[in-house]
């Protein structure tokens, strides 16, 4: 064998080495997603309500509340979603479905259903897509960076892992996600939301953990608006409630129907 | 040697995670102190939410711009100059019982303007929108009987399927078509609805309570009044029905029956990427032109002389005549959702019936009844709430939080594709709390004399308002 050869067969077993450990890696990174994705969501169909703060350069403002009901669909292992306005009073009764691609706003005051694109799931400080039930493992496929030990929202170290998730799919709130995860529980701990053009959108923080519908889940979250960094929102989720929840919900028709419970 | 510029470079490694750490932890500077700690809801909420209502109080002062020169002299009265107006606007639903509600709409309009001739009725103004009560008599079978405002379409500017919109807006303070939808009159009928998975079926019948009334004015309007000759003045009967085809595709397809008038419609949706969804909405039927259906009705509510012939030229000939509106809206990543949309009314005015329009009103010898006779076209067209001319365009922006948190700015602009001239309005609401709002808008009627809009009697308005929510 000539010293060519030697070398070629060393460089060949070198990079299939490293492919098979960038694989194992990449489907590492998806079991702590979804590991990750049972922490944070029930895995039952459920209610909870989501009082939203905003804050304006440090001062409390303006309160939305929200009751979202939520239901994977087992043909795609993605939640469905219906949002109902509780609060601020202008907006009580507006209604949102999130089924897919399939995004409604519906207002009782005009009784009318107007089709959405995903985009306006971002628009506004409180935004749609951050009260979303969302399997990040389906819409994203993640990447391990690495382990790295950051603090939590309380400023306590944390072991985490540290994944670089882009979308999947075109159902993704986001184009990319960095995300870190608590070793051994799989608590999700911090995300970072970038747009199409790579800007960084969002700072999010997990906070709260609590039981919830059989497990320790996060029942609060602090966003941080990275554009404007003088906004930050804090999320609380609360009151769940396991509910069955007919899949024939999950249509424009249905939404002037739905009741307070 | 080689040992030590590893280790060098391991040390420049490591000291550079630390940075980065270091850098990742800074953002908790970001959290201000007063959210570092649970919030609790200030908002009382009872266990799955409030009520179905909406409340507010609004004050509203618009000033407008008369038109001088019109190439058709308006009619008297003139439109008024100003305008104060404060009302109470309600919404609720009340559960009754075991799959029972009760729904009630309403709005209380105290108002002044300049054409008002002292306090008298007319300052008071009762928009009885809906009241009816609704059974779920099997599970997602619904059954409601009374006033219900029954909305159909996918468009904005324009929804040719919205076919009980005609007469049921009453003295708008926006020509905004969606907040034209807010405060109209429902429609007083019997509704049954069935909701499948991936399918619904809707039928609403209507009874004719009471015979057709002339076309309103600003200064005749019914004080309390419910006003079922805006809406029940012909039995109508509507069947609309849905269903999941595929993926993303549910068209909706829509029967219409009304006095001698039979339509069919469809309204279609899609999502094509992440910021743009596409939208057609149409519906076609026997009718008459835009010009004879409204000099029928006027002769036959008494407003125009019965036996006189007309200004312009009519023909009691009916055809299949189509209404379409189509387009689609886009969303930035700047947070503003653009709706363009082409509509297309074929009963509506064509180039001719324009010149027609103006040949006949501004000739030198133009009597106060011929006048009077064209501006009624218009009126009426208004009333009916469709595109007077064939083909014309809209465009409306929104912008939330723009330029500063809770902002919300909507501008639109729906041109005339005959002549270009076109209805503009921009809106600016603040949201001072969750209870307090401040806003304005201005319309503008714009384009040369002898347009569409350029020969509206008021040029501008300019409205500023108050709103109280509770």
């Amino acid at each position: 064998m000539s010293k060519t050869t030697t070398m070629r067969a060393v460089a060949a077993v070198f990079l299939a080495f490293a492919a098979t450990n960038d694989a194992a890696r990449a489907e590492t990174a998806q079991d702590i997603v979804v590991a990750s994705d049972k922490v944070r969501n029930p895995g039952e169909p459920f209610r909870s309500t989501n009082t939203l703060t905003e804050f304006v350069a440090g001062k409390p403002r303006d309160q939305n509340v929200l009751v979202v009901y939520a239901k994977e669909d087992p043909a795609t292992h993605q939640f469905r979603n219906l949002i109902r306005y509780v609060a601020p009073p202008r907006d009580q009764g507006k209604m949102v479905l999130l089924d897919g691609r399939v995004l409604w706003f519906y207002d009782p005051n005009s009784k009318a259903s107007v089709r959405i694109s995903p985009q306006q799931r971002l628009i506004g400080q409180a935004a749609i897509g951050d009260v979303l039930t969302v399997n990040f493992a389906v819409d994203y496929s993640g990447t391990l960076l690495g382990d790295e030990t950051i603090q939590d929202a309380s400023r306590k170290d944390r072991q985490c892992w540290h994944l670089d998730m882009k979308a999947a799919n075109d159902q993704a709130v986001y184009n990319r996600v960095e995300y870190w995860v608590e070793h051994g529980t799989n608590y999700p701990v911090k995300a970072k939301f970038y747009s199409d053009s790579g800007r960084l959108l969002k700072i999010l923080y997990y906070r709260g953990f609590e039981e919830q519908l059989g497990r320790i889940r996060p029942t609060e979250a602090v966003i941080i608006d990275a554009v404007d960094t003088s906004l930050v929102t804090t999320f609380k989720f609360g009151d769940f409630h396991a509910q069955a929840i007919p899949d024939a919900w999950f249509q424009r028709d249905y939404l002037p129907r739905l009741q307070p419970e | 040697m080689i040992a030590r510029l590893c280790g060098l470079a391991l040390l420049g490694l490591a000291l550079g995670d630390a940075v980065a750490l270091a850098d990742e932890n800074s953002d908790l500077d970001l959290i201000p102190q007063a959210a570092g700690q649970p919030q609790t809801p200030t908002v009382a909420v009872s266990p799955g939410g409030a009520p179905n209502q909406r409340l507010y109080l609004e004050n509203a002062l618009t000033g407008s711009g008369p038109r001088g020169g019109l190439p058709v002299p308006f009619p008297p009265p003139k439109p008024a100059t100003w305008q104060e107006r404060l009302f109470l606007d309600a919404r609720k639903q009340w559960v009754l019982g075991d799959r029972v509600t009760l729904t009630l709409s309403d709005r209380l309009n105290l108002r002044a303007e300049s054409n008002l001739d002292g306090p008298g009725h007319q300052n008071t103004i009762n928009d009885f929108r809906e009241g009816y009560v609704s059974w779920e008599a099997l599970d997602r079978t619904y059954l409601d009987a009374g006033r219900i405002n029954l909305k159909n379409g996918a468009a904005v500017g324009f929804n040719p399927t919205d076919f009980f919109k005609t007469r049921a807006v009453v003295d708008p303070l926006s020509v905004d078509p969606t907040v034209l939808r807010e405060d109209r009159l429902g429609t007083v009928m019997g509704f049954g609805e069935r909701i499948w998975q991936g399918g619904t079926l809707m039928v609403a019948v209507a009874p004719k309570l009471t015979n057709p009334t002339a076309v309103y004015k600003s200064t005749d309007l019914r004080s309390f009044d419910p006003s079922f000759d805006r809406t029940n003045a012909h039995a109508r009967f509507m069947v609309k029905g849905s269903a999941d085809l595929a993926e993303d595709f549910a068209p909706e397809l829509l029967l219409y029956h009304e006095a001698d008038r039979t339509s069919v419609g469809t309204n279609l949706t899609r999502s094509v990427s992440q910021d743009v969804v596409v939208y057609a909405e149409w519906a076609g039927g026997t009718r008459s032109s835009l010009v004879d259906e409204a000099l029928r009705y006027g002769r036959q509510t008494g407003t125009l002389p019965m036996n006189a012939s007309s200004a312009i030229p009519e023909s009691s000939i009916s055809g299949f005549q189509s209404e379409l509106s189509v387009g689609g809206s886009y969303t930035t990543e700047s947070k503003i959702t653009f709706n363009l949309e082409y509509h297309f009314n074929q009963a509506g005015f064509s180039r001719r019936d324009w010149n027609n329009w103006f040949r006949a009103g501004s000739s030198p010898g133009a009597r106060a009844a011929i006048t009077r006779e064209l501006w009624y076209l218009r009126s009426y067209a208004a009333e009916q709430q469709e595109p007077l001319s064939e083909h014309s365009v809209f465009l409306r922006a929104d912008r939330v939080d723009a330029f500063v948190p809770n902002l919300e700015i909507t501008g639109f602009i729906n041109a005339d594709l005959y002549d270009g001239s076109s209805l503009a309005q921009v809106t600016a609401d603040y949201y001072l709390s969750n209870a307090w709002t401040v806003g304005g808008l201005v319309i503008a009627d714009l384009g040369r004399a002898h347009s569409d809009f350029g020969s509206l009697p008021q040029t501008a308005s300019v409205l500023f308002r108050l709103a109280r929510y509770f």
